[in-house]
């Protein structure tokens, strides 16, 4: 590596600056409708991207070339070999470290800005994402937030079903929070503080927005939403929150031991906070991602016509769904493992191989649900309850999912 | 014959007529199968203990033990025999369930059924009661004293779907000791559970009265409590959660076994690794791997293999995978859903990210195509499960201390060590292993035919569930000794 290399100089933020400027352009047209440049500008970028990374992040590089699919004579951004999900378990597989002090341009990187952790997947204990500028991730989450939860620029109040991005500074998920209140919204509230769900402040805060007829925007985790829904129905508490309130969930039930049907949630969400169906938007992301996916319930309510099944992959991701014995791809709609290619992705790896399953036609990305492990299996360990066992304490000390 | 519908459920003839069913669809939707199934409700629960509990009072509890006996052994081997329709039927009807390929299903009965039958409920009786006459009426124990155990008046069962044949012998552990059963039947594995309950109503009405097979969805709390809270034993299976919960509801006074999450793992010594016995070892090492597709709990997940034998663990590795990829044809592996192979794939580039970057010289096998097996193999002991279908690592280990290191953490979750090693040195390996508190310790090749004579996670299999009555003779001459003030010496006259 030289010193012009390094994270914080030179082509990197040249690289970022590029990626941003991609970012920030593309259109929300399903891919067939994008002009082949578009599609021909993704591919350049991501493989330009992939060939930094190789350099900057040294296991992924050697990864990729271990794989045969090193960073010389890429044609096309399907040939970047994805790095699997739980490598970010044991491996720096950042291109910024922390405690990584001197390199051999005797310049040190640049300190890391946030590290997030992940949730681990079902197989490795957590890894963590470290990220020396969060520009990308911000250009990408603006953009995506404002479209799927803000299409009719309303500035909101917003109510956090989590706690501060002080208080659990390694959630990308309360990052996001945090970037959405400081940047889209209006004096956020934190419901969750030290560790524990403070439910009289939402309701306090609820009942604010009720008397001020002020419309609000409530995020949080699927889990916390349904506490506080658990909780209002054995009050007998509701809201008839006034109209243009929204909510914006995530993470399903995903780690944790109770099964939700999305139906019963937004049944939940209605009754109790009087917000529609068509303004309740489910995100799917990932602490190993800079961007994320959304249901575009509330975009289609905005667009007078009605919502399409699954999630919106962003112009600048693209999900490819491989059978998960032979690892080729499948015809679209067919169910099988996914994997992502986020251009939002710079200081870690842009090819993510992960564990879920999923089925994607144009820019539709859904999502297969998984038996509840219990029912699945019998006196073979799972080692997702191995290792479940092994973060109880982390989970419990932040609620919701880490991510 | 396996068109059209299976019953899921069996229920004694005269509640039969009473009861409600539904048609459920059941496996994949391109692929499903229709279950009848009886419709439960708080309510039915009720009614259909008090129907098993009367009739277990009237026709199952003065029976001699050894009748019963002899009537489970009967049914064991129409299970066995290879021209039996009951034996047809239960193959086609789990091979279209579509969990495990045939050859798979048919070993299954037969490793299953195979100790049950020709005298092995006696036998096994025996082994834990002394005798099979105890069940019957005060008999003397080796001691001498005459006592006579009492089984629950009824069982509650709740099984898990992992392994084909899981219910058959807690199924007749209950029926053995005079108990009446109430199963409830896995949504995984609902074929077994019925089939055997209509096997025995058919070769013996009274049995058959005493028993019923349901299913509802695990977590149904209030169907889960009528009968956890009824029930005066309960003998359930499956993951951490959903046993917990079942333990939460019952009564103090229970009879309670849980057989919760397990995997087991193996141990190689190096004087076993020799250049002549290598490929019958890998042979039998792959068997345990590939049967049941590591989804039960005797299923190994590593193999740890000592180095400086004649061959090394590489090459031991390397047979294994040799092993494991002719056995592809030979015990076909049934096909994991999506995200289950998707685990695989992950579980594979995880390992090939190891071995392009770590430090542990980390190599990877695998089957020339799809997941069908996955071999990881690396330098130093360390526990982890794999997820299954076929997917093991091999650990090169300078000695069991490294192993035993290793597995501390763990050793709860292990429910078995294929050990493979002779003689004085076998005795000492398996002294090192026991203290961990393992629960069994086989050869290579037989972790999954436990015998029915040992212990099932550590646990008796009638043991638990019996009440003792000792009849105390008292000391020969009744009535307090007379006190008789000795005399000392020296004071006589």
């Amino acid at each position: 590596m030289t010193a012009s290399d390094i994270p914080g100089t030179g082509p990197m933020r040249e690289m970022e600056a590029d990626l941003a400027r991609f970012i920030s352009a593309a259109g929300w047209e399903e891919p067939a409708a994008q002009a082949r440049g578009a599609e021909a500008a993704f591919s350049d970028l991501a493989i330009r991207s992939f060939r930094i990374q190789c350099d900057t992040i040294p296991e992924y590089g050697a990864y990729a070339r271990h794989v045969g699919r090193g960073p010389g004579g890429l044609g096309d951004w399907r040939e970047i070999p994805p790095v699997p999900s739980s490598a970010f378990k044991e491996h720096g597989l950042s291109a910024a470290r922390v405690g990584d002090g001197g390199t051999s341009g005797g310049a040190a990187p640049a300190s890391p800005t946030v590290t997030f952790e992940t949730s681990g997947t079902t197989i490795t204990r957590p890894g963590r994402v470290h990220l020396t500028s969060t520009h990308l991730y911000e250009t990408s989450l603006l953009k995506s937030f404002t479209r799927h939860l803000l299409p009719d620029g309303a500035r909101l109040k917003m109510i956090i079903f989590g706690p501060t991005r002080a208080e659990s500074p390694r959630s990308s998920l309360w990052f996001m929070a945090d970037r959405v209140a400081a940047r889209l919204c209006d004096a956020p509230s934190w419901i969750v503080e030290h560790g524990e769900p403070r439910w009289e402040r939402a309701d306090a805060e609820l009942a604010r927005s009720l008397d001020g007829r002020v419309p609000v925007l409530l995020l949080g985790t699927t889990l916390l939403l349904r506490a506080y829904v658990e909780r209002c129905d054995r009050r007998g508490l509701c809201f008839a929150l006034p109209p243009g309130s929204r909510a914006m969930d995530t993470g399903g039930a995903k780690g944790t031991r109770v099964e939700l049907r999305p139906d019963d949630m937004a049944a939940s969400i209605h009754r109790v906070f009087g917000i529609p169906r068509t303004h309740l938007v489910n995100e799917y992301g990932m602490a190993e991602m800079g961007s994320q996916f959304y249901e575009d319930t509330l975009l289609a309510a905005h667009e007078r016509r009605p919502a399409r099944r699954g999630f919106v992959i962003p112009p600048w991701v693209r999900t490819r769904v491989l059978d998960p014995e032979t690892m080729l791809d499948l015809p679209e709609g067919r169910p099988g493992l996914l994997v992502h290619y986020d251009l939002a992705n710079l200081d870690v790896p842009l090819a993510i191989q992960t564990e879920d399953v999923g089925a994607a036609a144009g820019n539709r990305l859904t999502l297969e649900g998984r038996l509840p492990e219990a029912e699945r299996r019998g006196c073979s360990l799972p080692f997702e309850q191995f290792l479940e066992r092994e973060r109880g304490a982390r989970a419990e000390r932040a609620p919701g999912v880490p991510r | 014959m396996t068109q059209g519908l299976f019953d899921a459920f069996y229920l004694p003839p005269e509640v039969e007529r009473d009861a409600e069913t539904s048609v459920q669809r059941f496996g994949p939707p391109h692929d499903a199968i229709e279950l009848r199934l009886a419709t439960v409700t708080p309510a039915s629960i009720e009614t259909w203990v008090e129907a098993i509990r009367s009739a277990r009072a009237e026709r199952l509890a003065r029976r001699p033990a050894a009748e019963i006996h002899r009537v489970l052994e009967r049914v064991a081997q129409r299970f066995l025999d290879p021209q039996s329709p009951v034996r047809r039927n239960a193959i086609a009807w789990l091979a279209r369930s579509g969990r495990f390929s045939t050859p798979m299903i048919e070993r299954a009965l037969t490793d299953t059924f195979g100790p049950l039958a020709a005298g092995g409920v006696s036998r096994w009786v025996a082994s834990e009661l002394g005798s099979a006459a105890a069940l019957d009426r005060p008999t003397p124990d080796r001691k001498g004293i005459p006592r006579q155990a009492c089984g629950p008046e009824w069982m509650l069962q709740i099984y898990a779907g992992n392994v084909p044949g899981l219910p058959v012998w807690p199924f007749y552990s209950a029926l053995a000791m005079k108990s009446a059963l109430f199963a409830k039947a896995s949504s995984q594995e609902p074929v077994i559970a019925p089939l055997l309950a209509r096997t025995i109503a058919e070769e013996d009405e009274d049995l058959g009265a005493c028993i019923v097979v349901a299913w509802w969805k695990g977590g149904t709390i209030e169907l889960d409590r009528a009968a956890v809270r009824r029930a005066p034993a309960v003998l359930a299976f499956g993951g951490e959660n959903s046993t917990m919960s079942i333990a939460r509801e019952t009564r103090p006074d229970a009879k309670v076994v849980i057989h919760g999450s397990k995997v087991s793992v193996a141990y190689i010594s190096s004087a076993s690794l020799t250049r002549a016995g290598l490929g019958s070892l890998a042979a039998r090492a792959a068997f345990d791997v590939a049967l049941y597709d590591q989804q039960g709990c005797l299923s190994p997940h590593a193999f740890y293999v000592e180095r400086g034998g004649d061959v090394g663990p590489a090459a031991f590795a390397s047979a294994l995978g040799g092993a494991l990829e002719s056995l592809r044809d030979g015990l076909p592996r049934s096909e994991p859903e999506a995200s289950q192979a998707a685990r695989v794939q992950l579980y594979r580039a995880q390992a090939h990210f190891e071995e392009a970057t770590g430090s542990r010289g980390t190599q990877v096998l695998a089957s020339s195509e799809g997941t069908d097996w996955t071999l990881v193999y690396e330098d130093g002991a360390r526990f982890e499960p794999t997820p299954s279908y076929r997917t093991v690592r091999v650990h090169a280990v300078d000695g069991v201390e490294e192993v035993e290191a290793a597995l501390a953490p763990a050793a709860r979750f292990i429910e078995a060590i294929g050990l493979e090693a002779k003689g004085r040195e076998r005795t000492a390996l398996a002294a090192a292993l026991a203290a961990m508190g393992v629960p069994r310790i086989a050869p290579l090749g037989a972790l999954q035919s436990p015998s029915l004579v040992g212990t099932h996670g550590g646990v008796h299999r009638l043991l638990p569930f019996l009440r003792w009555t000792t009849v105390e003779t008292g000391p020969r001459s009744a009535g307090p000794r007379p006190h008789r003030p000795k005399r000392k010496p020296g004071r006589s006259r």
